[in-house]
């Protein structure tokens, strides 16, 4: 019995691991959400890391967390802002928690891995899948999203 | 020298296996200037500050001695010691800072020069220094290494961010005992007759000025340090071997200086050089130092202090305890300028100072001495009030015990400091500060010569503007 009640409690584990895991990749689907916005940062310079993360705090001050979807896409010398050690780890955990989606640039995670000699490690809330600026291209042509550069 | 290193790296990896927690970034004095924040530090992030400022002291002449009526060294403003009052730019640095490449967190540098005038540019000719450059690489988990010439871990007045200091002068016991000063000789046998009158400074070359920069609490060479995070608990570590040389100055011998530094901090809140805790530290550190000239030779130099530091909302605490065994910096003959020429007949000089006047014609020339096997200990205790955040109130009490292992030698020395730091933004502020100063030979009777000079010692206010960019 007890064999029994172990096992099921193992799969409900596996189960809410990795339902969280896929709540955290398509977090930014709120059905109620009255504007969708999608931020990007492309940029080398430090503070618009800050920047960026600082609007998006901002956005979900003002819409609350179901009136306003939100995606960061990073790409280029903004994809650090991804890097699993990065120091706004803290905040991008924080936001992810509040439905706010991370989507970075698999093209420049491959050239940055040429240049490094490995794959950088990224944030587990991130998904780095396709071209930043193609993901960038789709939300604002066909699912109606604001591009905002900080 | 390899066996060091090993020795060094062995005991890095054993601290940071003991302490299994969790590394983090920044907020304390090895971190903020060793590291930069991981994965959004630029290539180069240019900064630097600017401290312009005015001191003054009542100007009151040596009492008693040999160079009676003659300028006070303790009442003359630094670092060019030829005023009593006046303006100077004591600091005015410029560093780049950051990642070679910014996607790789793992290796990043430090750069500061000086161009003000104080004692790192006006030893040693040129009037710009390097301060510090070094470069530290992240890739041991508890083992970050840096390399070059930085801020030696050590006294937390000595370590910490000059452009956050809450004062504008150092404590006696961090002037006299870290803030060190380096000298071919021990200055007990450099007089000769000077080739000017009574009261000139016609240096002879032969007042064993310091042969380059002062040390600015910094050294050349290697340090495997962290930090780790327990809860709201920051625990930092440094182990450091250098030349034991200051900057700006190169090896003259094979003894390499030791450093050990620990810290503990409750984190209370904030980031960066202000941030909120009640941090414990200690640290040693030990060398050698060799002298060319006068009592040519080598001779032991150990310092260790230990310490706490408070800042929780409005307030602000700190103290610390200094000990020093060997190289004491024991000042001038007399009192006077180094290079000032005496004013007695022969015989009363040589009986005064113990040295000779190669002459014959009754004058000396003062020096710098150093008490290579003297001994000495000081502290401060600070509290700082910040009603709002323009205004900060502080008070700060320090001794400086010099020689203590010699009855007639023993120097002491206590001081009060009022000031008020007013902040036009985060990145500006004014300070004033008023130094009531007391100093005596507790030792010898109030009539001797020594205490007569000493009682000379004036109050002293400077103000200081200060913009870091």
């Amino acid at each position: 019995m007890f064999t029994h009640i172990a096992k099921w409690s193992v799969l409900l584990a596996a189960l809410v691991l990795i339902t969280g895991g896929v709540q955290s990749v398509f977090a930014a689907d709120k059905p109620f959400a009255e504007k969708k916005i999608v931020l990007q940062i492309s940029d080398p310079d430090p503070f618009k890391q800050t920047l960026v993360l600082n609007v998006a705090n901002n956005l979900i001050k003002e819409y609350g967390t179901d009136g306003v979807e939100i995606e960061i896409v990073a790409f280029g010398p903004g994809l650090r802002l991804l890097f699993a050690d990065n120091a706004n780890k803290g905040r991008i955990q924080g936001l992810d928690a509040n439905g706010v989606g991370f989507r970075g640039c698999s093209n420049t995670q491959k050239s940055m891995a040429k240049k490094l000699g490995y794959v950088p490690e990224m944030n587990p809330v991130a998904l780095v899948e396709g071209p930043g600026v193609v993901r960038i291209v789709k939300l604002v042509t066909e699912e109606g999203y604001t591009l905002v550069k900080p | 020298m390899k066996q060091a290193l090993r020795k060094m790296a062995l005991a890095a990896v054993c601290v940071g296996g003991v302490a299994v927690t969790i590394p983090v970034q920044a907020a304390n004095w090895l971190m903020l200037q060793g590291t930069e924040p991981a994965s959004t530090a630029g290539r180069a992030k240019v900064w630097g500050f600017i401290q312009p400022e005015y001191q003054q002291t009542r100007g009151s002449e040596i009492d008693a001695g040999p160079w009676t009526g003659q300028r006070a060294v303790f009442n003359a403003m630094r670092p060019d010691l030829k005023a009593d009052k006046g303006f100077n730019t004591i600091r005015a640095r410029v560093g780049v800072r950051g990642v070679g490449m910014p996607i790789d967190p793992k290796v990043n540098y430090f750069f500061l020069a000086e161009f003000g005038n104080n004692g790192i540019t006006q030893q040693g000719g040129g009037s710009v220094k390097v301060t510090d450059a070094s470069v530290t690489l992240n890739h041991i988990p508890g083992a970050r290494i840096r390399v070059g010439t930085f801020k030696t871990p050590g006294s937390e007045e000595g370590l910490q961010a000059i452009h956050v200091f809450d004062y504008i002068n150092f404590t006696g016991a961090t002037n006299g005992l870290l803030l060190e000063r380096f000298f071919n000789g021990n200055g007990s046998g450099t007089f000769v007759s000077p080739v000017a009158g009574p009261g000139t400074a016609a240096d002879s070359g032969d007042a064993n000025r310091p042969n380059g920069s002062v040390s600015a609490f910094r050294d050349t060479g290697v340090q495997v340090f962290d930090t780790f995070k327990q809860g709201s608990w920051e625990h930092a570590y440094a182990i450091m071997m250098g030349n034991g040389n200051g900057i700006a100055r190169g090896e003259n011998d094979d003894n390499k200086e030791t450093y050990l530094y620990w810290s503990s901090e409750r984190v209370y809140a904030g980031s960066g050089p202000r941030r909120q805790g009640w941090k414990m530290f200690a640290w040693k550190q030990s060398g050698k130092r060799t002298l060319s000239t006068e009592g040519a030779g080598e001779y032991n130099r150990d310092r260790a202090g230990l310490g706490t530091t408070y800042k929780k909302g409005r307030h602000r605490a700190a103290f610390e305890y200094i000990t020093a065994d060997g190289m004491i910096f024991n000042g001038t003959d007399g009192g006077a300028i180094a290079g000032s020429v005496s004013n007695l007949p022969a015989g009363a000089a040589g009986k005064f100072t113990g040295n000779t006047d190669a002459g014959g014609d009754g004058q000396v020339t003062a020096s710098f001495n150093v008490e290579v096997e003297g001994e000495a200990d000081g502290y401060y205790l600070h509290y700082g009030f910040a009603p709002n955040p323009r205004w900060e109130f502080d008070v700060r009490y320090d001794v400086y015990n010099r020689m203590t292992d010699v009855s007639a030698k023993e120097r002491q020395f206590k001081t009060w400091t009022l000031g008020t730091q007013y902040f036009f933004n985060r990145k500006s502020r004014v300070i004033v500060n008023y130094e009531i100063r007391n100093a005596e030979a507790p030792n010898l009777p109030v009539s001797d010569n020594a205490n007569k000079i000493l009682s000379g010692m004036d109050n002293r206010f400077s103000a200081q503007l200060l913009i870091i960019f």
